[in-house]
């Protein structure tokens, strides 16, 4: 077994060296990769029958489900998403229920942002993550219709001179921060347009660390993180505002042109007809519908 | 022919072949022995010019290498475009559109130049290899002097070597670039990400760098300081204008590659937040586009960096060795 696996790690090793001058490439992972770039998301010719949606499914007889670890409140609580609480996974048990998914048969994985748009077949039916839709992403891999849609807001701590000062002016003087891959580096640049050029993290916990030390002025990110990171995670914070709705939403990202995603869509639009949205967006992210907007 | 064979032999019996005149063997040619060629060097020669005999004109071994280059270079790209997601991988890593906008960057539209970016890396590993260079010599010095006086300095020296080549250098930057602003200091915590990162660059490489000097001056042959001391040369006299050169030109090489090391290190750097270095700025791209064309675009940066460097190197070895060679042949 120990010989087997070192063969492998060897040969992998050995094709890496050939078929990729980039590190973090895994070529045997992409070996069997779907070449297929027919987008059929759109069809209305895709089947959603229970037998039909088996056919789709990475894995049969469940519906695999992916997160980044640690996930988040309000959108998991505590990192396990298996417990139905917090946003996102209630959407996701959501949506399984209207597939026709018992709660036994959602099967959650871990899989990390990074490697969640990466080449070759994705280990995952779908993935929630708090991924923001846009054009240029939805190219490389299909996602849901909009299951939140998002507003971006300000991470300050008390008593600074951006609690008292932020007209749209005065925000082009402060340093920014946001967590490395998300869209909130694009607002940052495209609304803000800063002179100091916005400190990219990894992760949130290094933000969190960077505002602490005063290295940043304010932290950007979606307003029930914001929230949530202001009033628990770093002492002497507050959420300062959100701001307006650029039309930034999440959805659920996919294989690129699994048939899967069009039932998904199905199931989301169920979900918001019948109020599924609406009271979970209550129950966990109520909090954050009054929050104050001010213009970037 | 056996007669005039068993005639030498008996002649020569009792008496030791004289030096270079080869052993002699009943019946068989003369056999060398050591001292008749110091070395083995004809031995070598004559091996070399036994193999080349397939190709024993320069311009059919030319023509050979070539051939057999362009064979196994076909074969992998070949088994590479054969695979079946290939198609895939290469739009993925190689798309060349998605390249050229990494490289360019877009800062409105949220990412940033990889080209630029790089700029910083080459900043950050130049202005950290100067002081690696200088901070590592201290170490390694103090660490060999044998000056009771120097001991305390001696011990803290080791204690710093053992640490930072322990520690993995990630933490080292965490430590430095979140902690030290954390401590509300005057001069010491209102420094720039780039320079806790370079700092903490410098402190973890002078660690290793240091243990290479010392392999170095190690290296060079105690009765060369004996020499320089009975012509009447101060120890640090010795060691600055007869140890030191000599060990210097052995460690070139493994300091070369501690220096390509730095190089790709100070993307870690990166995880202070204000450092947009190469690998960060792909990693937003690859986060923006969903394709990681640009990390293709900062490796084919660091090894437009690295070869060169490799190259010179390589080039300075042989020179140096063609000088040694020539001088043991007087």
């Amino acid at each position: 077994m120990k010989l087997k696996s070192l063969a492998a790690v060897a040969l992998v090793a050995l094709a890496g060296a050939f078929a990729s001058a980039c590190g973090s490439s895994s070529p045997a992972a992409s070996s069997s990769g779907s070449g297929s770039g027919s987008t059929t998301s759109s069809g209305s010719a895709v089947s959603c029958s229970p037998s039909a949606i088996q056919s789709y499914l990475y894995q049969k007889g469940q519906l695999t489900v992916a997160t980044d670890s640690p996930a988040y409140w309000p959108w998991f609580y505590k990192n396990n998403p298996s417990d139905g609480v917090g946003y996102e996974s209630a959407v996701a048990y959501g949506v399984a229920a209207q597939l026709g998914f018992k709660r036994s048969q959602v099967h959650w994985v871990v899989e990390p942002f990074d490697s969640s748009y990466a080449p070759g077949p994705k280990h995952f039916d779908f993935d929630v993550n708090e991924i923001s839709v846009t054009p240029e992403r939805a190219s490389e891999v299909t996602f849901s219709t909009s299951y939140y849609d998002v507003q971006q807001a300000l991470v300050v701590l008390k008593g600074t001179p951006i609690v008292t000062k932020h007209t749209p002016a005065d925000l082009k003087q402060y340093v920014f921060g946001d967590q490395v891959g998300t869209t909130s580096l694009t607002f940052i640049n495209s609304k803000i347009q800063p002179t100091h050029t916005p400190a990219v993290f990894n992760t949130l916990n290094d933000v969190k660390a960077a505002l602490a030390a005063h290295r940043i002025a304010a932290f950007v990110t979606d307003t029930p993180t914001a929230q949530y990171i202001a009033s628990s995670e770093i002492p002497h914070s507050e959420m300062l505002a959100q701001f307006p709705s650029t039309g930034e939403h999440y959805g659920l990202l996919f294989q690129k042109g699994d048939k899967l995603a069009v039932c998904v869509d199905h199931a989301i639009a169920k979900l918001k007809a019948d109020g599924f949205l609406a009271k979970q967006t209550k129950k966990y992210l109520k909090l954050y519908t009054s929050v104050p907007t001010i213009k970037p | 022919m056996s007669g005039s064979g068993s005639r030498r032999a008996g002649r020569s019996s009792g008496r030791s072949p004289a030096p270079g005149s080869g052993v002699l063997v009943p019946g068989g040619p003369p056999l060398p022995v050591a001292g008749d060629d110091p070395g083995g060097l004809r031995e070598l020669e004559l091996g070399s010019r036994r193999r080349s005999r397939l190709f024993n004109t320069p311009r059919r071994a030319v023509a050979a290498s070539t051939v057999s280059t362009i064979i196994v270079v076909a074969a992998l790209v070949v088994l590479f475009m054969l695979a079946p997601g290939s198609a895939n991988v290469r739009h993925q890593f190689f798309d060349l559109q998605a390249m050229w906008a990494s490289f360019k960057g877009d800062p409105r539209q949220g990412f940033y130049s990889v080209g630029k970016a790089i700029l910083v890396n080459i900043e950050m590993f130049c202005l950290a290899e100067v002081l690696i260079l200088i901070l590592a010599l201290v170490v390694a010095l103090i660490r060999l002097s044998r000056s009771p006086v120097l001991f305390p300095i001696r011990v803290v020296t080791v204690a710093y070597v053992d640490f930072f080549r322990g520690v993995p250098l990630i933490m080292v930057i965490y430590a430095i670039g979140f902690g030290l602003p954390a401590l509300n200091l005057t001069f010491v915590s209102s420094q720039s990400a780039f320079v806790y990162g370079t700092a903490s660059l410098v402190l973890a490489y002078s660690a290793y760098v240091s243990e290479v000097y010392r392999a170095g001056l190690y290296s060079v042959p105690l009765s060369q300081v004996a020499a320089a001391r009975s012509l009447g040369l101060r120890s640090s006299t010795a060691m600055r204008y007869v140890v030191l050169p000599q060990a210097i030109r052995t460690i070139i090489p493994p300091l070369l590659n501690d220096f390509i090391g730095l190089q790709k290190d100070t993307a870690l750097v990166a995880v202070l937040g204000t450092v947009i270095e190469a690998n960060r700025a792909s990693q937003i791209y690859a986060s923006y586009a969903f394709n990681f064309s640009s990390y293709t675009v900062a490796a084919l940066l660091f090894l437009i960096l690295t070869i060169p460097l490799a190259r010179m190197l390589d080039r300075t070895i042989a020179r140096d060795r063609a000088r040694r060679l020539a001088g043991a042949d007087t």
